[in-house]
This record gives C-alpha cells, structure tokens and sequence, in this order.
C-alpha cells in the first residue's frame, strides 16, 4: 500500500506505536484460528530502540571484520552441530567460526565438549574442518602427538626428548559447551554468561515448547554469499521487503502486518503469517487465489492433494486442516494438539550473532551465517530443514550439507522445495547490490522502519555492544581447567 | 570377474560394517545408505585400519586422522587423505554377500 507523504505528517502517535493501518494484526489473524495458538504464540513484545541511522562502516570496512573476530565472535554463544551430528561417544564435529576451530566431541551421554582444534605441540589441526566421524583418539598427522576423546593426553611421540613437558597439562583446551532443543552450542569466552541468561528466560520459555530436540535435520544446504554477513542476516529479519523481493508470496502473507518482537540483547522474533492476504493487496485477489498461492517449505512432505475451497471457509483455515492431516501422514507423527498458527505461520526466531531458527510446521527451518574471514564481501549460508522424529523413534541420520556454488539456484539442492527455493534465491540476489550500493553510496547510514525493521535495529546494538569491548583473544593460560 | 562368498546378508544389517580377508587384502563391508559396499579397510593416508570409524550417509572416516572416503567410489573427502582407497563390486546371491577381489581364498574375521 503506498503511503502518501501527508500520511506520515498526520501521524501522531508515539515513536514506534504506529502500526499496518486498516489490516488486522498478527495476533487478531491468530485470535480466530479454529485450533488456539499457544502463549508463546500469543504475546508481543516490542519495544521501540531508537530512529537513527545505522552508520555502514560496519558492512564495508575490513578493519570492522577483524574488530569483530577479536570482540563479538570470541564471546558469543554460537551453533556448532546438533545433537545427531555426535549420535554415539567419540563421535565428532568439526565447527569453524572465522580462523577458530573446534571438535565438538561427544564424550559420554549427556557429555559433550569442544576442543580448540589444534596440536599443542606445533599446532597442526588435529582434524580437517567442516568434516566428522567417530575418534578413536585424536592423533596430529605431523609427529602423532595423541589426545584421548575426553581430552587428555594419550601420548607424545619420543617422551625422552621432552622432559620439560607435564603431560598433565597437555590436555585439550576447551571452550564451554552448552546443548538447547538439540542445538550444541559453543562460547569461547570463559566469562561469558550462561547460555539461559544469555537468552532470557521468557524466550527460554519458547523454545522449551518447541521441543526441537525432537526433530532431525533431513535437508541442509549451504551457499557462499557476495556480502557481508550482517547484510545477509538483515535480509532475513523483516517481512516488509515481501511485496517487492517475492511478489508471489504476498497473496498468501499478512506482510504489512507481521508482528515484531524483542528479547532482551539476543533474541528477537517476528512473526509473519500465512494463508491470508497481504495488506498491500486488499480488494485485488480472492480466497481462492490465496489458497493457490500458499508457498511451502517442506512442500514434500504434502505430496499433490488437491486444494479446494468448501463455500464461507477461509483459505487460511483449508490448508491448516490439510497441513495437519498431510504433515502426520508423511513424517508419521501426531499434530492434534499443533495449533493452526503453528501449523502455518512463518516464526523466525534470531540468536545473536548468526542463528535463526523457525519453530512452525510447514517453515521448520534453521539459518546459519557465518564470516568469511579472508573476505569482508563475502559469508556462507546455511539453511537446514527439520522434521519431526518419526513415531517409532527411530531417529534417522541427519542431512549432509549440499554445498551449492556461487552462481546455483538454491531450487537446484535435491530436495528442496522449488517455490521455496525461489524465494530464497529472490532474497540473496539482492545481496550483491547492496553490498556494491553501501560502497558507492555518499549516504553514510541504513534509515530503518520503527516497527517492521526493529530486529535490524536490535541486531545492530547488539553488534554495537560487543565492538565497544576490548579485544578478547582465547588463551589457554586463562581457561578454567577441568 | 569371480565374485568370492563372504558373509550373509543377515550378518551386515543396515548401518554395519563387517571385515573380511580376501586373497590377503582386507576388506570392509559396509551397508550405509540402503545399499552394500566393498572397500579397503585400510586409510590410504597412514595405512590406520578403517573397521572402528564412523560410518555415515555413504562415507567412513578413519578413527585416527579423521580423513573421510566416500564408499562408492573410494575418493578422499578431505585432509589429510589425498588418495583413494580400492572399492570393489559387491552383489547379493541367495541371501550372501559376494565380493570381487583377485584371487579366491575367504576368511572372515
């Protein structure tokens, strides 16, 4: 809906109060579901953060990215693998974030520890990143200094010729560890907060219903993008590029009017939702066209049933009903108890710095993005899907990444959905130009939206807070021992 | 091409690993993936044996150095690995598992 400048004179409501004109919100779309939302579903938490330009020095300057290692990426808590990535003990995972690396090592059952990934003799990584398996011991390819799974020593090639060396003290440094819904998450900083404080306790709430220690990863695909990683986060945080960047979609999304939230310095969230008409589309398209444009992320998991609308049902309401019966059908498991919104809308969930995750049904999704650290311009994606466990319990193995190259449609991974896939080609192709545009632009500074661009807002002081910190450089010396 | 008998199918149920001595070379049979594989059991980077890594979504990774082989065609995966391992033909006859290595003479281990 283009707003007209007198519009935005006549407004007189209190920085951040003002609100999609003329639409329902979020929580009134949700209020008339036929199976209720849960709380966590129904609460808003938003908070206006201020309406000054971003200055973009962050996203073009090389020296911002080194700053970044040393301040923000050395103290926050970050993804590694999930949980059925280290299924058995011995089993681990390589995670890099810019020059770090670990081995997140399952060492007994409820025991999972990440070791700096390097030889503490002369430094060699002790396994390749980006890899996985099961140790028998952690022995370097250079002299064969050998570490046993829960990190001690297990041997040094030619102890005679190091007297000078306790072995005791030889163990693997550790960064902490710490697991949520499956998720392992790492954090090199020894004094950081913990991981529930670090998240807050009403969010902390959410996840806890999500049960997404339930769900494995049967879809992950990965992709270097041509920008700096903030930007592509952005990319990701509004549904108020919608109608322009996926025009197809917003016949079947309330974008306009999308709900936002805040958590704290760590957590946001909006929620967008679907199977309902786009504000800025009112009076052009009918319940039938809605119901025909509804785009899905796990679309294979419906097969081809026919969507037809029963005289006086909503679009939104036929295909919750459909989506409960088909989802149970193909990842056989029960949904009687999922609330439609549930079922439908699109929740996305950011951890500060890099990680999203989208609790719903039909988007069960996951975002990682990461640095380049040799390149201020360039950043890898990660999208993983997930789905329940099956019924039986029997957790299947989870997806090998599918990494797809620089100038590959996301529609192109086996097993992606296309019209999701689409999307997320629509939503990256951007990312180059912004990237150029920030660089030759002579306007130093992002103009935000008070409302639809508050995750932007509240990303970037968290990224300011962690930049006005001092340099922290892991140091074995400094680490607590075990 | 002479297809030696090794094991029963029953005895490499889906996400196993079993070896076997073929004509001197040890082998690993490894059902991953919904389907049978024969390959080297022995890493082409430092010649560590291959029978207790991790096997998964049609790869193994050596317990060791943690260098990674993809079962079907033998190629590394990454470092420190560079080289392949020997992949050899498989079928199913009457409920054994055959394999194709030079020579003829079986032991299981």
């Amino acid at each position: 809906m283009a707003v007209e400048v007198k519009d935005l004179k006549d407004t007189k409501k209190a920085k951040g109060e003002a609100r999609c004109p003329d639409a329902p919100t979020t929580q009134e779309i949700i209020a008339a579901d036929k199976v209720c939302a849960p709380k966590w579903v129904r609460s808003e938490s938003y908070q206006f953060l201020g309406d000054e330009d971003i200055p973009t020095d962050r996203y073009i300057e090389p020296s911002y990215a080194k700053e970044e290692l040393d301040r923000l990426w050395t103290r926050t808590w970050q993804f590694a693998c999930r949980e059925e990535n280290i299924p058995q003990i011995g089993d681990y995972h390589v995670y890099d974030i810019g020059p770090y690396s670990f081995i997140i090592t399952r060492v007994g059952a409820n025991d999972v520890r990440a070791y700096y990934n390097a030889c503490l003799h002369r430094g060699t990584k002790l396994r390749a990143s980006g890899t996985e398996g099961r140790a028998s011991e952690f022995q370097c390819s250079f002299h064969g200094w050998s570490w046993n799974i829960d990190g001690s020593n297990k041997a040094i090639v030619c102890p005679w010729d190091f007297p000078h060396v306790d072995r005791k003290k030889m163990a693997l440094p550790e960064a902490r560890v710490e697991i949520l819904g499956g998720f392992v998450f790492i954090n090199m900083d020894p004094d950081a907060p913990s991981l529930a404080d670090y998240l807050g306790r009403e969010f902390k709430g959410h996840v806890d219903a999500w049960k997404l220690e339930d769900r494995y990863v049967y879809l992950h695909v990965a992709k270097k993008l041509p920008c700096n990683w903030k930007l592509a986060i952005e990319a990701f945080l509004e549904a108020y590029h919608v109608i322009k960047t996926h025009p197809q979609v917003a016949v079947s999304n309330g974008d306009a009017n999308s709900q936002y939230d805040v958590y704290g310095e760590h957590v946001d969230r909006f929620i967008s939702t679907l199977g309902v008409l786009s504000p800025h589309l009112y009076g052009k398209h009918t319940e039938e066209d809605i119901l025909n444009q509804f785009t899905l992320g796990d679309s294979g998991a419906l097969g081809d049933s026919k969507r037809t609308l029963s005289q006086g049902n909503t679009a939104r309401q036929v295909m919750a009903d459909m989506f409960r019966g088909m989802f149970e059908k193909a990842t056989n498991t029960d949904l009687s108890a999922v609330s439609d919104s549930e079922l439908l809308d699109c929740f996305s969930y950011t951890i500060f710095p890099n990680f999203f995750i989208f609790p719903g049904i039909s988007l069960p999704m996951a975002y990682r993005f990461r640095p380049d650290p040799r390149d201020h311009r360039k950043c890898l994606y990660e999208v993983m899907f997930l789905r329940p466990v099956p019924k039986d319990g029997k957790r299947p193995e989870p997806a090998e990444p599918i990494y797809l190259g620089d100038n590959q449609s996301f529609k192109e991974a086996a097993g992606m959905d296309p019209g999701f896939g689409a999307i997320l080609d629509q939503d990256t192709d951007n990312l180059f130009l912004q990237q150029e545009g920030l660089e030759a632009s002579a306007k130093r500074g992002l103009t935000l939206g008070n409302y639809q661009e508050v995750r932007v807002r509240h990303f970037e002081k968290a990224v300011d807070k962690y930049l006005a910190m001092g340099p922290k450089k892991p140091d074995r010396d400094k680490l607590p021992s075990r | 091409m002479q297809f030696a008998r090794v094991l029963r199918i029953s005895e490499v149920p889906p996400g196993d690993k079993k070896v076997v001595e073929v004509n001197g070379a040890s082998v690993l049979i490894c059902n991953s993936n919904d389907r049978l594989y024969a390959v080297s059991n022995i890493c082409s980077h430092a010649q560590e044996r291959l029978e207790c890594g991790r096997m998964s979504r049609g790869w193994i990774a050596c317990p060791v150095h943690g260098a990674r082989f993809d079962l079907a065609t033998g190629r590394a995966m990454n470092p420190p690995a560079k080289e392949p391992i020997a992949t050899y033909e498989v079928r199913v006859v009457e409920d054994w598992i055959e394999v194709a290595v030079a020579g003829q003479r079986v032991s299981a281990s």
